[in-house]
């Protein structure tokens, strides 16, 4: 007892005390987590952005259209994409409410907002604005090193794919969501990014749209080398055979039509490093021969691996 | 003055004259095009994997001659609805059989988009089962609507117009229902179905269309007289020894089963069946003899330079040809109403 003396005890004690408060007040800020609460999500991509961010279970509210996670599936619907229901998204008293820009309507936000709601649009139309958009969100519902972890995440898989394709030459790509009126993917979309980042070259990146339609004539004459339909509902045989008579397309001859309906490819969402993959191995299958064997090996890609 | 004595020489001038406008329109649509084209490479060698001959002759001129026969089809088919239905602003559009093919089409898109139906055991070929779908709802919506209109016998012009108005007001909340439940990608593609387009490949298809649409014109022309007549009212028409309620009956049929058959192929391609007639009207006159030979060539020089248009002018975009017939069109014959005052206007 001694060699405490009774100054050095009540620092003990003050700092013990201290160390109490702290960890009380603590325990109060944990108990009530940063950031909005009820989060009603416009878009099926903000829905998966914000399941992936960990923060699925503050979502009070999806549309229709929002199918992934599974968990995603249960929870309460406020509508279409294009067509939320205003009276349902208010019902459900959310905090926040985030949408993307391209979708969501100005003067359907400009409402919700003058009924007190906060309203949230993200960009969707390039890689950087995906990127960004999830950062944001997860800066909105208070965790900003989530966001940043997922953004990593994505741009590992993103760099993982280009050096994968590296070596191999571009490929000219043509991906369309649709055969009859042939819908396919411009410039200035991320679609059209992820064409590039996959080793292939857009023929219709050239064009001012994100979407168009394309005339038959343009595809001859651009004559491209992978020919990839990701539109949902397509079947499988469908892409062949409405080529098939085209013959002078390398695509064509080479059997380089896809038909792969995808919504990682499609969802400007926290899957686009999937769906880049999933590009890649239809410009480029002979850079993933390994992982599936049986897989002819062709130019590009053997030449730089011994 | 409608029943005057036909001028055979100014009947083979103006339909001489159009008939080789349509030839050289023809060749030169299909010369002309977004992407450069080497003539003598797709002359050479049509048969093997050339990338020239191939955009020559499956992407360009099946679409041309496709074109053609619809824009013929509509502006004939607008002849005889405005003078039976005695009404200027009567169109195909409008009597109800296009909705009806529309709702069909719309349904065949989103249940059985990918079927194919072998023609004579699939040494012909295959065509797809929407078009084929969208006749169906050609020919029950001409049956509700003539059953409809039939009163004592005898279809009356407004019953006519009405039903067919109230039936494709009907027809269109349809399919903006179904356009709002189905998948948003599947949506899209139902909105460019409906708005139009002459894109095809398949010669199969296009040659049935214009056997169709060829006999049935030919069909509708031996009628030129009787149209004349029926212009000058009931009662009048009636007097000069036409059947009318029999006619009535005969060319509703014939324009419907023409007009499904249209929409079936090429979707709602609006204006041409409205404003080609009105336009030769204040060219030709009003002698259905000559207007009608006249307004079908129009209408298929018309549209195929529309078609042409819209695959060039925003290259490499293609635009929808609708927007192309009303943009050109409606100033067209704004102009020529003016230059020309209403007084020809009447039918």
């Amino acid at each position: 007892m001694n060699t405490m003396n009774h100054r050095e005890r009540i620092i003990t004690v003050y700092l013990f005390a201290v160390s109490l408060i702290v960890l009380y007040c603590n325990s109060i800020l944990a108990a009530e987590a940063p950031g909005p609460q009820r989060v009603v999500s416009l878009a099926p991509s903000v829905t998966e952005t914000l399941f992936a961010l960990g923060f699925g279970d503050r979502l009070v509210g999806v549309t229709t259209y929002c199918d992934y996670p599974p968990e995603a599936r249960r929870l309460p619907k406020i509508g279409g994409f294009m067509s939320p229901s205003l009276e349902a998204i208010v019902d459900k008293k959310p905090d926040v409410v985030i949408g993307v820009n391209t979708a969501t309507d100005p003067a359907k936000a400009r409402e919700m907002e003058r009924l007190g709601l906060k309203v949230n649009l993200i960009s969707v139309a390039s890689l950087n604005d995906i990127l960004a958009g999830i950062k944001s969100v997860a800066r909105l519902m208070g965790s900003s090193e989530a966001g940043e972890k997922l953004v990593l995440k994505i741009e590992r898989q993103f760099s993982q794919v280009k050096k994968r394709v590296a070596p191999a030459p571009r490929r000219s790509t043509l991906l369309v969501v649709g055969l009859r009126p042939l819908v396919a993917v411009g410039g200035k979309n991320y679609i059209d990014e992820l064409i590039t980042l996959a080793g292939g070259d857009n023929i219709a990146g050239n064009a001012a749209q994100p979407w168009l339609n394309l005339p038959d004539e343009y595809v001859v004459a651009k004559a491209p080398q992978v020919i990839i339909e990701a539109g949902m509902g397509s079947e499988r045989a469908a892409p062949a055979q409405h080529w098939g008579d085209l013959k002078s397309i390398p695509a064509v001859k080479e059997e380089r039509v896809f038909s792969y309906p995808s919504d990682k490819i499609l969802r400007p969402g926290p899957r686009v490093g999937e769906g880049l993959e999933e590009i890649a191995r239809m410009v480029h299958p002979e850079c993933f021969a390994e992982s599936k064997p049986g897989l002819k090996r062709r130019n590009g890609c053997e030449g730089s691996r011994p | 003055m409608a029943v005057k004595v036909l001028d055979r020489r100014k009947m083979i001038w103006v339909n001489g004259l159009l008939l080789a406008l349509l030839v050289l329109s023809i060749v030169g649509c299909t010369l002309l095009g977004p992407v450069r084209l080497d003539l003598s490479q797709a002359l050479q060698n049509i048969f093997s994997a050339n990338p020239d001959a191939e955009i020559l002759f499956r992407a360009r001129l099946p679409r041309v001659l496709l074109g053609v026969a619809i824009g013929g089809g509509m502006a004939a088919c607008g002849v005889v609805l405005q003078a039976l239905l005695r009404n200027p602003l009567a169109c195909p559009q409008m009597i109800g059989v296009s909705g009806g093919a529309s709702l069909g089409g719309i349904l065949g898109l989103i249940f059985f988009p990918h079927w194919l139906l072998p023609i004579a055991g699939g040494l012909l070929g295959e065509i797809s089962w929407v078009p084929l779908a969208a006749f169906l709802g050609a020919l029950l919506s001409m049956v509700l609507i003539y059953r409809f209109s039939l009163f004592h016998g005898r279809l009356h012009p407004y019953h006519l117009l009405l039903s067919g108005v109230i039936f494709n007001a009907f027809i269109g909340a349809v399919i903006i229902f179904l356009n709002s439940i189905v998948d948003f990608y599947q949506a899209q593609g139902l909105l460019f179905w409906l708005m139009g387009s002459l894109s095809t490949r398949a010669y199969l298809t296009v040659g049935f269309i214009w056997a169709y649409i060829v006999l049935g014109f030919l069909w509708l022309w031996t009628k030129g007289l009787s149209l004349n007549l029926i212009t000058l009212g009931e009662e009048a028409a009636m007097q000069l020894g036409v059947e009318t309620g029999a006619l009535q009956r005969q060319i509703f049929v014939a324009s419907s089963l023409m007009i499904g058959a249209m929409v079936s192929v090429s979707g709602m391609i609006g204006f041409v069946g409205l404003m080609i007639p009105h336009v030769m009207r204040l060219v030709v006159g009003s002698d259905h003899r000559l207007l009608l030979p006249a307004s079908f060539l129009a209408g298929g020089i018309f549209l195929c330079w529309a078609d042409t248009l819209a695959r060039i002018l925003l290259t490499p975009a293609e635009l929808p040809v609708g927007i192309i017939t009303a943009f050109f069109g409606g100033p067209f014959f704004i102009f020529l109403l003016y230059r020309d005052g209403a007084k020809k206007l009447a039918l």
